[in-house]
């Protein structure tokens, strides 16, 4: 970043590089749009490229991006204000294959409170650490914590009955296969 | 459920498998882990919730390769220059509802700021408060840091480019107090060469500064009759074409002794330019006090007093930084260039003849000379002689007579 910021063309293509891929996920598991996940993924950048000038090295590059990231993130939440398509919550999927356990997880994580599923998304898909966390959100060490453990406990109960189904398909194979 | 009786709490274990937890607490979680059964299914949970979470993917990039034309765009404007393509921009933005506020709120802002700079004209002398703040008013006044600037010039020095010096008064004229990005060197180095040709030596020494856009610092030329001629001189060169400029000087003569040494002073640069950055700012707010407010003529004077300070403080900070400039753009190189010395031979012996006269004349010298000293030594030494003589005759005339009667009586005492 800070070769970028004296003039390094190449550092920012590398930056560009190795957090395009990740930032999208975050965008793409937050909303409904892929394109619009797509655009606020390059938005990112933009806001990079803009504000280099300002940038100083107080955090690392990745809390940073997702500093940038959260805020426009929540930019496009007011925008939206309850416009986004939702999940279908009484929709139970049935199957147990890769498509249905995906909507299990986001049925499961949209149960969850915003905050605490923020922190467990953050933890679980862009592998920050507590600290990073603690920092991108302003709380201290031990909420995050505390709060992971919650929102992870929680999530748990959720993925209750789909664990249900899943061991009764199971033992409807089984039993399938023995006769 | 886990009880209390465990020795790690539950955050701590997922903590632990989060490898977020301190060491001392990860070797206790990892020690009551191997053995409680209870502690196990929590971590299989946690690592089952995991695995269940990664099971929503996101599906991939439709434009994964290569950079957007957006970005490509914004790189080409940078830094820090607004976009111009997709936002609404220009005053259309007035006519959005956060495009008024905003401007509802700047206008206000600007009549509070208007009203109350009216106000402060009208204050018509100034009070001990005001004083007091004029006091305060230092060199020592913060000043915010800016962003990093290169200078090309010193920079540029270091780096080759010694032809684009930028010149002292640009670099003050810009006000801004820079980082340098690249550390700055004060080179030194230090050559001694013994030639047998002295004269074209010098010649060459002088076409090889011109050559490399140097000059000459000092210079000495000594001369003895029992020695070589010695040539010692003090060589400005510019920084980059140093290593040049010493290989061509060493084929001038067998170089005796040789040393580099180089000196970083981008930490001194650093400080200097904050500190004049901050005197400007505080003759700039002196002034500022001095055009805006009208006092008593005491007050005036000092203030004009305190200025001329700050004034001579900026002038000699200036030219250190310029003193300091140019040890970086310009390498010292102490240069000393030894003849190598032969001895002549002694001439021919004087003649007898020659020889007899000369010991004549040196004979007639010395007669003179040992007389001239013995007159000398009389007239200075005779009138004290005179007077001790004066003191000591009458005493020594009667101890004589004294011993002599004596002598008479011991005399006369024999006989009889």
């Amino acid at each position: 970043m800070l070769k970028f910021q004296r003039g390094s063309r190449e550092a920012f293509e590398e930056l560009f590089a190795r957090y395009r891929e990740p930032l999208y996920g975050f965008f793409r598991r937050r909303l409904a749009s892929k394109d619009r996940a797509e655009d606020l993924a390059q938005e990112t950048f933009l806001a990079v490229i803009r504000a280099v000038v300002r940038y100083e090295p107080r955090a690392l590059v990745k809390t940073y991006l997702y500093g940038i990231a959260l805020k426009l993130l929540a930019v496009e939440r007011r925008k939206l204000s309850g416009n986004e398509p939702q999940i279908d919550e009484h929709h139970e999927p049935a199957e147990d294959g890769p498509q249905e356990q995906a909507l299990w997880v986001r049925q499961a994580l949209e149960k969850l409170d915003a905050g605490e599923r923020e922190i467990l998304m953050l933890r679980e898909y862009e592998q920050l650490s507590y600290e990073e966390i603690a920092e991108l959100l302003r709380l201290p060490v031990n909420t995050v914590r505390s709060r992971l453990f919650r929102s992870r406990m929680a999530l748990k109960s959720f993925l209750e009955p789909k664990r249900k189904i899943q061991s009764r398909t199971r033992g409807a194979a089984e039993g399938e296969a023995q006769s | 459920m886990i009880t209390h009786n465990h020795p790690i709490e539950q955050e701590e274990l997922m903590a632990y498998l989060d490898g977020e937890l301190a060491t001392n607490r990860a070797i206790a979680a990892a020690a009551h882990l191997e053995h409680c059964a209870e502690c196990q299914e929590l971590a299989a949970d946690l690592r089952k919730l995991s695995q269940e979470l990664m099971a929503w993917e996101v599906e991939e990039l439709e434009s994964a390769e290569g950079t957007p034309i957006a970005i490509k765009a914004a790189l080409q404007d940078r830094p820090g220059k607004p976009r111009k393509t997709k936002t609404r921009l220009g005053w259309r933005i007035l006519l959005t509802r956060r495009g008024l506020v905003w401007g509802g709120g700047t206008a206000v802002a600007v009549l509070l700021l208007m009203s109350f700079s009216i106000s402060r004209l009208r204050v018509p002398e100034w009070n001990d408060k005001q004083m007091s703040e004029l006091t305060r008013v230092k060199l020592a006044t913060p000043i915010p840091q800016q962003e990093p600037t290169l200078h090309s010039g010193l920079i540029g020095a270091n780096n080759g480019e010694a032809g684009k010096l930028q010149t002292e008064e640009e670099q003050e004229g810009s006000d801004r107090p820079g980082v340098p990005t690249v550390p700055m060197i004060a080179r030194t180095a230090g050559l001694t060469l013994t030639t047998k040709e002295f004269d074209k030596t010098r010649a060459a020494l002088e076409e090889i500064l011109k050559r490399h856009n140097g000059y000459m610092g000092e210079l000495k030329v000594s001369a003895p009759s029992d020695a070589g001629r010695t040539l010692t001189a003090t060589l400005r060169i510019p920084a980059p074409q140093l290593e040049a400029a010493m290989a061509e000087l060493k084929k001038l003569g067998r170089v005796e002794d040789e040393s580099q040494g180089g000196e970083e002073v981008t930490q001194e640069y650093v400080d200097l330019q904050a500190r004049l950055a901050n005197g400007k700012h505080t003759e700039q707010r002196l002034t500022e006090i001095l055009r805006t407010r009208t006092g008593k003529l005491q007050d005036v004077l000092k203030v004009e007093l305190e200025i001329d300070r700050v004034r001579g403080e900026i002038e000699q900070m200036q030219a250190e930084k310029k003193e300091l400039s140019k040890r970086v753009a310009f390498a010292t190189l102490s240069t000393t260039v030894k003849e190598e010395y032969f001895a002549r031979l002694q001439p021919t012996p004087p003649s007898t003849g020659s020889r007899f006269r000369n010991a004549a004349v040196d004979g007639y010298n010395t007669v003179v000379e040992g007389l001239i000293d013995v007159g000398l030594f009389l007239l200075s030494a005779g009138p004290s002689l005179l007077l001790w003589a004066a003191i000591l005759f009458f005493p020594a005339r009667w101890a004589w007579k004294k011993i002599q009667s004596r002598k008479r009586g011991d005399a006369e005492e024999e006989t009889v």
